[in-house]
């Protein structure tokens, strides 16, 4: 059993949602479907931010609910928080649409 | 089986309050309207900024709202209030009010020969109201006849984990009883759109729902920005969403994982037949619970992350929280409190129950929290320019 304090919602997930708050260094375990991921915590993130399971590099998908909620910005590492500074979004990208008009 | 007690209507609704709402057709009227709602207790003012040099698609919407509020099954009879003449016409309302059956009245402030003259006559015409409605008993009904309607509010990562779920196992329930659920907020469909389109009844549906995301995204995109910041929003970011995409696949949680009815326009009536429906709105919650609000949902399940005052005059709001601390930080935003099931020893099924036995003590008369502090806000999303 992992951490029932950091949820992964589908298997195939590679972030995971802290719902305490979580301390630099500090190494958790995630149960994400059948399997355990055990993985070192490299910056304090907050209650309800989310962590990389695995390395995420540059404009892969970040997967939550085994769905894409955006892609990585910047090469992500496992344990790193996950949030608007290395993840974007690619609905209602009205800033791209103008670059590509 | 299970009876609730509810007040009848002559259109075959039923209503589990009995509201007299003033309605101004025009913002030139609002004042009139809330002055005869503070002289009038329990008088409901609906007041807004639109009605008014507006094009024909935002007349009919506009319209359609404010009918939409002065005959929902929650509403005893409407006073409508005009300032002189507007596109959106006093009479005409007062009329199609009156073929429901209800009690209606046209007050005219032009008509009347000004504001003070005006106002004495929708005081008169609210006070008679507010009494005979008073008068009226409620009697036992199915709670088939019920109608229930979903937002989230200051969304964060607990909400699609936790109280979204209750709120999709307590919708069910009462669909399961033959009653009727609405949820809203297209642009919080974004990246989960086509699972929500195989939930479809049929391919009509489907289509339905992929082209109204569609068009949110191309409405967006047209503005040349960045839509993050609007969505998600700072609060939401705050309570740990990255994008959209996350916000909308969190939100998707509170539809449960059923069938999916029809989709109907913003404000237009949810239909009779029993099951889940969607309601083309914005993500902005004022602008969505008004349109489920004017679609005829008899109460609003608002499941919110950090808490939120968005509530509503005519449905009464339920709000309910999953994270540890909203109880606390923001009491009086916070009806129910399942935390214990995220973070605690507690189930979603037990969150389920508390949410549910809230509801049917709410239908049968409890005031929810906003309802005893008064809160509400009425915004009706528009499409166009002024003109």
């Amino acid at each position: 059993m992992g951490d029932s304090h950091i949820v992964a919602v589908e298997s195939d997930d590679n972030v995971a949602t802290a719902i305490r708050e979580l301390e630099d260094g500090e190494t958790v375990t995630v149960g994400v479907g059948d399997d355990e991921v055990r993985v070192e915590v490299t910056e304090d993130v907050t209650f309800g931010h989310k962590i990389a399971l695995e390395d995420i590099p540059e404009g892969e998908t970040v997967y939550k609910y085994g769905l894409s909620i955006g892609y990585a910005s910047r090469d992500i590492e496992a344990g790193e928080w996950v949030h608007a500074h290395n993840v974007e979004s690619n609905y209602g990208r009205g800033d791209l649409a103008e670059e590509t008009a | 089986m299970t009876d609730f007690l509810g007040y009848e209507r002559s259109d075959g609704s039923i209503g589990i309050r009995n509201f007299v709402p003033i309605i101004a057709t025009a913002p030139y009227a609002n004042d009139t309207v809330k002055r005869a709602a503070e002289i009038v207790d329990d008088a409901i003012p609906i007041t807004h900024p639109l009605g008014r040099c507006q094009t024909k698609p935002d007349v009919f919407q506009t319209y359609r709202t404010l009918l939409g509020y002065a005959t929902h099954p929650n509403t005893y009879g409407a006073v409508v209030v005009a300032h002189a003449g507007e596109i959106v016409d006093g009479d005409e309302l007062a009329d199609d009010i009156a073929e429901t059956g209800r009690p209606s009245a046209s007050i005219n402030i032009h008509d009347e020969k000004g504001v003070m003259n005006g106002l004495k006559a929708t005081v008169n015409a609210t006070r008679e109201m507010v009494q005979d409605a008073s008068a009226q008993q409620r009697q036992p009904h199915d709670i088939s006849n019920l109608t229930f309607g979903i937002n989230c509010a200051t969304s964060d990562t607990t909400s699609g984990l936790c109280q979204h779920k209750a709120t999709a196992g307590a919708a069910w329930r009462l669909i399961d009883e033959g009653g009727r659920a609405v949820f809203a907020e297209t642009p919080e469909f974004f990246g989960g759109e086509e699972g929500l389109a195989e939930r479809a009844v049929n391919d009509d549906v489907a289509q339905k729902i992929l082209d109204y995301v569609d068009n949110w995204d191309q409405r967006l995109q047209e503005t040349g920005y960045d839509v993050r910041g609007a969505q998600p929003t700072p609060d939401n970011m705050d309570g740990g969403l990255t994008t959209i995409e996350e916000k909308a696949l969190g939100a998707l949680v509170k539809s449960g994982d059923g069938p999916i009815q029809d989709l109907v326009d913003y404000a237009e009536q949810i239909p009779e037949e029993s099951g889940m429906y969607i309601m083309d709105s914005p993500g902005h919650g004022a602008e969505s619970v008004t349109g489920i609000g004017a679609g005829g949902a008899h109460f609003m399940i608002i499941s919110t992350g950090q808490g939120h005052t968005l509530s509503n005059a005519i449905m009464p709001t339920i709000k309910i929280t999953g994270n540890p601390g909203s109880a606390e930080r923001v009491p009086e935003e916070t009806d129910v409190d399942v935390s214990e099931a995220l973070v605690g020893d507690q189930t979603i099924d037990w969150a389920t129950d508390e949410l549910w036995d809230e509801i049917m003590e709410v239908v049968n008369g409890k005031q929810t929290l906003s309802e005893v502090l008064g809160e509400s806000q009425f915004a009706i999303h528009r499409i166009g320019p002024s003109t």
